[in-house]
């Protein structure tokens, strides 16, 4: 005990009277007041709290799509191979898709901590699922006159793989991918329990001030905002990489 | 590992923590979660069913009603909940605004195309046999749907129970989301029981409405697979956990 | 096959030029006006400027962590601007978790010190369920329980910041209310609100009843609408926080606590002391003396400018710390 002596340690101290400066009144009547949407907050607070928020929902979203991208589409042309994994990776996913979300960021604190990798990889496991289905489907979708006519024009496993069977199995990818595109926009705005980032940190700050109407209805806003002109972007994607399906349009 | 034991542990006390006499219990938790969800969906399933059906009926609207179900999976629940709250005020009724308005898209797109996509030539032969609109609609469509219109209610009916664990975040109490949204107080064991008892019940749901739906298909359909819905069977577990 | 593929192709890049454009459009909105604020330019961690000269100067570096509301943020600014005066290298980082979330993050080394409450840490994390008979018992208490996690409190606030109940001056010289007390003689007619889990927790309304002898009407209000209801007669008497900014407005009488039913909730540093050792004695200085600075009063004031007034508050904890002559 050499640093803290017993006297003072953790006892309550005799308060020294602080200076209290005068904190002045800087927000308008409208912030004050609680009204719907004050304009002079937003532009005071874009910079630093709302696009910060704005970016790192997206970069949350973009990382966590495109490593579960990337794991789905192993897994699944994996399980195109050897049709017997196909069954064990649906039960993992789905299991790990019935945990509510709230509960896994929770879950992944203990071991991980409360930083951007717990995140992610609950983000990223809510990917897999949807991902993983939907790249398989679309990939047993393709007829098997094309698998046979490309084989019987010479092509290897891995040309006929490139060329034809994953071009005829884009629409239900992307189909997959606006699901998990928009489902992970979502998802992200309760990354804020466990870790500082996301359009849920003003959404959280402004359920504990009043509620503060204009934050809320900003934050709110946006993320919306985000998670349809993901999808609008997408369905264009769609559209212009798979032409002819457009007369069946999902 | 040994959460888990402590999570199974925390629900057979039904909720209970030591020192703690007056928590609510684990079931009154689950029963007023579903209370709260099963007037959002009943909410839903009045406005979404006729429209969708009545859309799909004269082969009209197909953009929107298809958009708004992807519209209804873009939007962010907590974001919802933000918004209604700033509007009206946290309470009930903003829940379930926020519900309704997450269970509709699904709803309404699923009876659109099940109807929309009733084959033709039996209502051709409909008409011919000389049934009116009103008479076709009731007699062929509508049974022949059966399955997406169940499909899209499931779908809406599992997403509404994850989603009331949600509302906890937005100030709502009551429902099983206090226990997962409060790991101060219920521990990481807590929030595990927790959720296993919303995954519980969001799968018993989905069980319930699947055997609700089984006696409402006409026999002549049961042995066949006639889901005209684009739903792979993977939209089930996602919407029990977009929230 | 509509459109050639070329035509194809360009669309498809001048939708993502129109998306670019867009995203660097909010950027350049964001970092204008970011250049106006004094506060953190980034959502999860701040680092103000350290100064160049002082007894922390070589220390090893350090991060504070803060949970997720405006009364830890400011704590946690507060710390933070008085150690980079002196020197230290620190790193903020704001909204970690929630009690058991940042206490986890200190032991597991993720963050070297964070602000806590003696009565949180005893019942969130220690998981204690009988109440401390003392602001000194609690401190105590808590330091004894971090020593088995190598970890020590330094000295704490004289504010604390426990439940409270609070009335309308009216209300209380119509009823003579000075104490909880006196809420008896009121019997159920007396409506008496707050969040759902004060009706069932111990350290609430249970408790109250048990000690007092009081048996108001509960009605279920959420927290941020408290002072709302409040002043529209919803309720006559209303759980809040004894360091909320409002308090400050005369508008509300806090009934007092003479049987500490709301436990001990002041503040201290907890850290490593690992950490404790290596920074030095100035650290510890530094941060008790900032601890001994935060009276009930000044707390309020900061809370009344973050919450009703909506400024940073790294900015308030700025303020607070010239004022004092700690930054």
């Amino acid at each position: 005990m050499g640093l803290l002596s017993p006297a003072l340690a953790g006892h309550v101290v005799a308060a020294a009277e602080p200076v209290i400066p005068n904190y002045g009144a800087q927000s308008s009547s409208c912030v004050v007041h609680n009204h719907l949407f004050c304009s002079d907050w937003v532009s005071h607070n874009w910079g630093p709290v709302m696009w910060p928020a704005l970016r790192g929902h997206i970069l949350l979203a973009l990382v966590a799509v495109s490593i579960g991208f990337a794991i789905s589409l192993a897994l699944a042309l994996v399980a195109y191979r050897y049709g017997w994994l196909e069954r064990p990776t649906m039960i993992v996913t789905t299991i790990i898709y019935t945990i509510p979300s709230l509960a896994l960021f929770e879950l992944l604190v203990a071991p991980v901590g409360p930083n951007v990798y717990s995140a992610e990889i609950a983000l990223v496991s809510y990917t897999l699922l949807i991902l993983f289905s939907n790249i398989l489907t679309g990939l047993r979708s393709v007829p098997d006159e094309v698998l046979d006519a490309a084989e019987g024009m010479g092509m290897s496993r891995r040309q006929s793989l490139l060329r034809v069977e994953l071009p005829l199995a884009l629409p239900a990818i992307i189909a997959g991918l606006r699901i998990a595109v928009v489902t992970i926009i979502a998802l992200a705005t309760i990354v804020y329990t466990i870790y500082n980032a996301g359009l849920g940190v003003p959404i959280h700050t402004a359920l504990g001030e009043g509620p503060f109407k204009t934050e809320l209805i900003v934050a709110g806003g946006l993320a919306i905002l985000l998670a349809l002109v993901a999808d609008a972007l997408l369905v264009l994607a769609q559209r212009l990489l798979t032409p002819w399906t457009r007369a069946h349009a999902t | 590992m040994h959460e888990f034991v402590e999570a199974f542990r925390f629900i057979a006390h039904n909720g209970a923590i030591a020192g703690e006499p007056g928590l609510p219990t684990l079931t009154h938790l689950s029963f007023e979660t579903l209370k709260v969800s099963a007037i959002g969906v009943a909410i839903s399933i009045v406005i979404a069913v006729p429209l969708g059906v009545w859309l799909g009926h004269l082969h009209r609207g197909s953009f929107v009603a298809i958009n708004t179900g992807n519209i209804g999976r873009a939007l962010p629940s907590l974001a919802v909940l933000a918004i209604g709250d700033a509007f009206l005020g946290l309470g009930l009724t903003v829940v379930e605004v926020a519900l309704v308005v997450l269970a509709v898209p699904p709803i309404v797109t699923n009876a659109y195309l099940g109807v929309d996509g009733v084959e033709r030539d039996l209502v051709d032969a409909a008409r011919g046999m000389g049934m009116s609109g009103f008479q076709i609609l009731r007699r062929v469509e509508l049974p022949l749907s059966v399955g997406p219109l169940f499909t899209g209610i499931r779908t809406a009916a599992v997403f509404v129970v994850s989603t009331t664990t949600i509302a906890s975040l937005a100030g709502f109490s009551g429902t099983l989301g206090d226990v997962i949204a409060n790991e101060t107080s219920y521990h990481f064991s807590g929030v595990l029981g927790a959720a296993i008892c919303v995954a519980a019940l969001a799968l018993a749901v989905e069980g319930l409405l699947t055997l609700l739906q089984r006696a409402l298909t006409p026999r002549g359909l049961r042995l066949g697979d006639h889901e005209h819905a684009a739903r792979p069977p993977v939209e089930a577990a996602v919407a029990s956990s977009t929230s | 096959m509509r459109g050639t593929r070329l035509s194809r192709f360009r669309t498809l890049i001048a939708g993502s030029s129109a998306a670019l454009a867009l995203v660097v459009g909010l950027a350049a909105c964001g970092s204008s006006s970011s250049s106006s604020s004094s506060s953190a330019t980034s959502a999860t961690t701040s680092k103000p400027a350290v100064a160049a000269s002082g007894p922390g100067v070589g220390k090893p570096a350090v991060t504070i962590g803060d949970k997720n509301f405006a009364e830890e943020n400011i704590l946690g600014a507060l710390y933070a601007g008085a150690l980079q005066a002196k020197g230290y290298n620190v790193t903020l980082k704001d909204n970690v978790g929630s009690s058991e979330i940042i206490h986890k993050a200190l032991t597991s080394g993720q963050i070297d010190m964070y602000p806590e409450y003696t009565g949180v840490l005893l019942s969130a994390v220690a998981g204690q369920t009988k109440n401390p008979s003392s602001a000194e018992a609690a401190a105590q208490e808590a330091k004894a329980f971090l020593e088995k996690e190598a970890a020590t409190l330094l000295n704490t606030t004289p504010f604390y910041d426990s439940n409270a109940l609070a009335t309308l001056p009216a209300y209380a010289t119509q009823h003579s209310l000075a104490s909880i007390a006196d809420l008896k003689t009121l019997g159920t007619g007396v409506k008496l609100g707050g969040p759902p889990e004060f009706a069932t927790r111990f350290e609430g309304l249970p408790g109250l009843v048990k000690e007092y002898g009081v048996k108001p009407t509960f009605v279920p209000i959420a927290i941020e609408l408290s002072y709302k209801a409040l002043e529209s007669g919803q309720v006559s008497v209303q759980n809040v926080f004894s360091t909320d900014g409002q308090l400050l407005s005369g508008k509300f009488k806090v009934l007092t606590d003479p049987k500490h039913v709301f436990g001990y909730q002041n503040v201290a540093p907890v850290l490593k002391k690992s950490v404790l050792a290596a920074e030095g004695p100035a650290f510890e200085q530094t941060l008790n003396k900032v601890s001994s600075l935060l009276t009930l009063k000044a707390i309020q004031q900061m809370n009344a400018a973050v919450s009703i007034d909506k400024q940073s508050a790294a900015s308030v904890a700025q303020q607070f710390l010239k004022a004092n002559g700690l930054s």
